[in-house]
């Protein structure tokens, strides 16, 4: 088992540097430059903005450059919009809203989502399945810029302690927690409800029906181990998405998350901004797809030879 | 039904999950049947007389040498105060700020201003020496002040910026702590609107000198928790994309004046969550409600809702570099072509005035108009555009090449194109194609003339003419059409050698004129600003400018 583990940390460590050598190119492709404002600029004076945030060096030294800062003192460098901001500043805090709105999020997507998705599948075919899967499939649909403002409007205008939009009291997650974990839960109680049907048409749980279980007993002992396994694959990186926020919802209820400053980064070039956000990303995934991996080691043994 | 839930009941882990689905409902319903107000914390803001103000954007910088955007000018005109200050009612006059009296040479390039006794926040003393220091700063080569070109007018100043003379030959001198003396390249009459804008206010010397020095762009000396102004506030609260509050500056001369107790400022870039926000109780002024949302809020609120004129022009560039538009009569045939009342009346909701000229109308500017453009109804007009496209050989539009509309990617911007588009194909018969691009992409590609036609706006930094006409300057930076016209920079040379205003007026009206008749760009109509006000705000009143002293605002709970 920790062969395993250790073999999935190098492999993530490999895709986190690719993927933030990635970025570094590619946001360096982009048309524009971090100091490109609705007014010319002069070339003298872009030049020396260039210079000052070392942007004026071959593209390997820069590259060079960055990773030293990175690994030898952990240093994400400066915003180049925010000046005199730090990135890891700037991620330090935002990223605890995020981190509460998906938390709550993610709760919610599994309290309503698998739940749901069991009674479907034990009621299969029939209009209870029907209905539970006709509402997953609004909440898959109906788009969360939708969901957002509607939510606003109905509850959060009118409900004592919710609010329309803003994040000035503690009941201010409750309806952005909503709003981002509709569509998740809807997915979840989808492929809960996939894994139940196989797992329970399976040849080990006619076994255990032969020999006597009752049915509480076949669905919470025998079948959800199997069952919530393509559940438990999409929420680890679902997960790792949530807790980095999300533009949209985020916009809507004026939440000061992660996900504003992604759009907005790679809107106004702000090159060292989105390089960190990546990396903040990129570690999450990580995580979260090894802490998938060894859940579903564990729900399912023969993963672990 | 009864068969329904027994069936539910035979496994008891439903029996417990339908519980649990009960006993949330019953909450829901709970909640829902007490329905009342949700938490309005301009209520509670109103009673402590603290302003909520929606200010679009997060701002970039406090530091005003570092700071671009139109968010970041209204909070810093909080937190420091130039030698002259705005008026609460008319942004045509100026008040006398950290400057108590001034005195201006014959031909307006030699301005003495006398300083009035003031501290900063620490309780130091301004002189003026805190103004030199702070243009040496913004000008200095090594410091890359974006905006320094703001102080081009001073003697010197593009020559220094550009690291061509020494500081000492720019002319800014400061014979005494108490006067400052402005000698200027060329006169100025209007220099004291210029003042107004945030890149002439001082700065702290010995603060930004403890903190790391002049050309330190890393420096920290406008963070919160450092921070040392001369304004009416200084900052007390910031969280990034939430909001920025401010509390009245106890070492402010004016100290006694300030009407309320604190200001929130609130960057809420999505004008439907701010108008939403507004009627869900969060604000006291809003910045924007969305054309979309216009009739809704007027008349949700007509009392509340506001609607101001603006200095600003929506208007379409048009790229003269690139056949066909190097013909002057298919340019005009394009303008021609379109109907600007209606844009304003569909497109724009009514938030805005039909322009026929460029630079918006002002009491001592009363504005160019294309008079074909003004004069003649409509379908003269589409006749007029006709004719003018097969002259150039393209009756009916044939033979035209399909050219590209760029607008950026917001709603308002994407609509006007797809109705002009309509307008164009209808009357002349000719395709053009819209390309929605992101918000960086558009300006690179603006920039490096990289279009066909370009939708844009433009708002002057300051109330004076010279901000819009200068744009079109052969050599100008923002000028971006490939267009240029002696007779226009002859025009605007003549306009910066005059010192008498009104002579200065005149040759900008007629270096108007020659941009008008040439069109390399396409006036759509003047913006105006639609927002919301709370009936608990007093003293804020329409600004062309929207520079808002916030100083001056009120906030009282609605009886």
């Amino acid at each position: 088992m920790i062969r395993y583990i250790a073999r999935r940390v190098g492999q993530g460590l490999l895709a986190l540097f690719a993927l933030e050598s990635l970025t570094f190119f590619l946001v360096r492709a982009l048309p524009g430059n971090p100091f490109l404002g609705e007014r010319k600029l002069p070339e003298h004076v872009l030049a020396q903005l260039n210079s000052l945030y070392g942007l004026d060096a071959g593209m390997g030294e820069q590259f060079w450059r960055y990773w030293k800062a990175i690994l030898l003192h952990g240093d994400f460098g400066p915003s180049l919009v925010r000046e005199g901001v730090q990135v890891s500043e700037i991620i330090a805090q935002a990223f605890p809203v995020s981190l509460e709105l998906g938390c709550l999020a993610m709760l919610l997507a599994i309290v309503a989502g698998i739940p749901v998705g069991m009674l479907a599948a034990w009621r299969r075919n029939t209009r209870t399945d029907a209905l539970l899967m006709f509402c997953a499939v609004a909440g898959i649909c109906i788009p969360s810029f939708v969901l957002a403002p509607v939510l606003g409007i109905t509850l959060g205008a009118h409900v004592p302690g919710l609010s329309v939009a803003g994040w000035d009291n503690p009941l201010c997650v409750l309806l952005p927690a909503v709003a981002l974990g509709a569509v998740n839960a809807a997915y979840v109680a989808r492929l809960t409800r996939a894994g139940m049907v196989e797992a329970l048409s399976s040849d080990f749980v006619r076994t255990a029906r032969a020999k006597g279980a009752g049915p509480g007993r076949i669905l919470w002992v025998h079948a959800l181990r199997i069952g919530l396994l393509p559940a438990v694959s999409y929420l680890g990186p679902a997960f790792a998405a949530l807790i980095t926020g999300s533009f949209v919802v985020e916009s809507c209820f004026q939440v000061p998350g992660l996900g504003l400053h992604f759009v907005n980064a790679t809107t106004d070039r702000d090159y060292f901004l989105i390089q960190g956000l990546v990396f903040c990303y990129g570690v999450l995934i990580v995580a979260a797809n090894l802490a998938v991996d060894i859940c579903q080691a564990w729900l399912n043994p023969r993963l672990r030879s | 039904m009864q068969q329904k839930m027994s069936r539910l009941q035979s496994s008891r882990g439903f029996l417990h999950s339908c519980s649990i689905a009960r006993m949330g409902l019953g909450i829901a319903l709970g909640l829902l049947s007490a329905c009342g107000d949700s938490d309005r914390s301009a209520d509670a803001a109103a009673k402590q007389g603290v302003l909520l103000l929606g200010n679009n954007t997060e701002v970039q910088s406090l530091d005003p040498h570092k700071a671009t955007a139109v968010a970041d000018g209204k909070v810093i005109s909080a937190l420091l105060e130039g030698l002259v200050r705005p008026d609460a009612s008319d942004s045509e006059v100026v008040l006398p700020g950290m400057a108590k009296s001034w005195e201006q040479s014959a031909d307006a390039r030699v301005w003495t201003f006398h300083l009035r006794e003031a501290e900063w926040s620490d309780g130091r003393p301004i002189t003026s020496h805190d103004f030199s220091y702070a243009y040496q700063r913004l000008l200095h080569p090594k410091f890359g002040g974006r905006y320094a070109e703001m102080l081009y007018p001073l003697r010197g100043a593009r020559a220094f910026n550009r690291g061509e003379i020494a500081w000492d030959q720019v002319g800014v001198r400061t014979p005494d702590d108490r006067t400052l003396i402005l000698e200027l390249e060329a006169p100025e009459p209007q220099l004291l609107r210029r003042l107004l804008h945030y890149t002439w206010y001082p700065l702290p010397a010995h603060h930004v000198e403890k903190a790391g020095g002049m050309l330190d762009r890393q420096s920290l000396w406008s963070r919160v928790e450092n921070w040392v102004g001369n304004g009416a506030y200084v900052p007390r609260e910031y969280r990034l994309n939430d909001h920025l509050s401010v509390v009245p500056n106890s070492h402010y001369w004016r100290a006694n004046e300030v009407r309320n107790r604190g200001v929130r400022f609130l960057p809420i870039v999505n004008g439907y969550t701010e108008t939403r926000m507004y009627f869900g109780g969060k604000l006291h002024i809003s910045n924007n409600v969305p054309p979309e949302m216009l009739d809704y809020a007027r008349c949700r609120a007509p009392g509340e809702f506001c609607r101001d004129a603006y200095y600003c022009t929506v208007f379409y560039r048009l790229n003269t570099a690139r056949p066909p538009l190097d013909d002057v009569r298919v340019r005009r045939a394009l303008s021609l072509a379109l109907d600007r009342e209606s844009l304003v009346q569909h497109v724009a909701r009514g938030a805005g005035r039909a322009a026929y000229g460029f630079t918006p109308p002002t009491k001592d500017y009363p504005g160019v108009a294309d008079v074909d453009l003004r004069n003649m109804p409509q379908q003269q007009r589409e006749q007029m555009a006709r004719e003018l496209l097969a002259q150039a050989g393209f009756p009916g539009g044939r033979g035209f090449p399909t050219l590209q509309i760029m607008t950026t990617s917001r709603d308002v911007q994407r609509v006007m194109a797809e109705s002009i588009q309509a307008m164009w194909v209808r009357t002349l018969g000719i395709h053009a194609e819209i390309r929605a691009c992101e918000w960086t992409a558009y300006k690179a590609a603006q920039q490096n003339g990289e279009y066909d036609i370009s939708s844009c706006s433009w708002s002057g930094d300051f109330l004076d003419p010279a901000t819009f006409v200068e744009l079109w300057q052969s050599e100008a930076g923002n000028n971006c059409t490939g267009w240029g016209s002696p007779i226009c920079d002859a025009r605007l040379a003549a306009a910066r050698r005059a010192a008498d205003p009104q002579q200065r007026l005149a040759h900008l009206a007629a270096a108007e004129s020659e941009v008008l008749r040439s069109c390399p760009i396409i006036p759509l109509y003047w913006s105006e600003r639609t927002y919301m006000k709370s009936p608990c705000v007093r003293g804020w009143h329409p600004l062309l400018l929207d520079n808002h002293p916030v100083d001056a605002v009120e906030v009282k709970p609605s009886l």
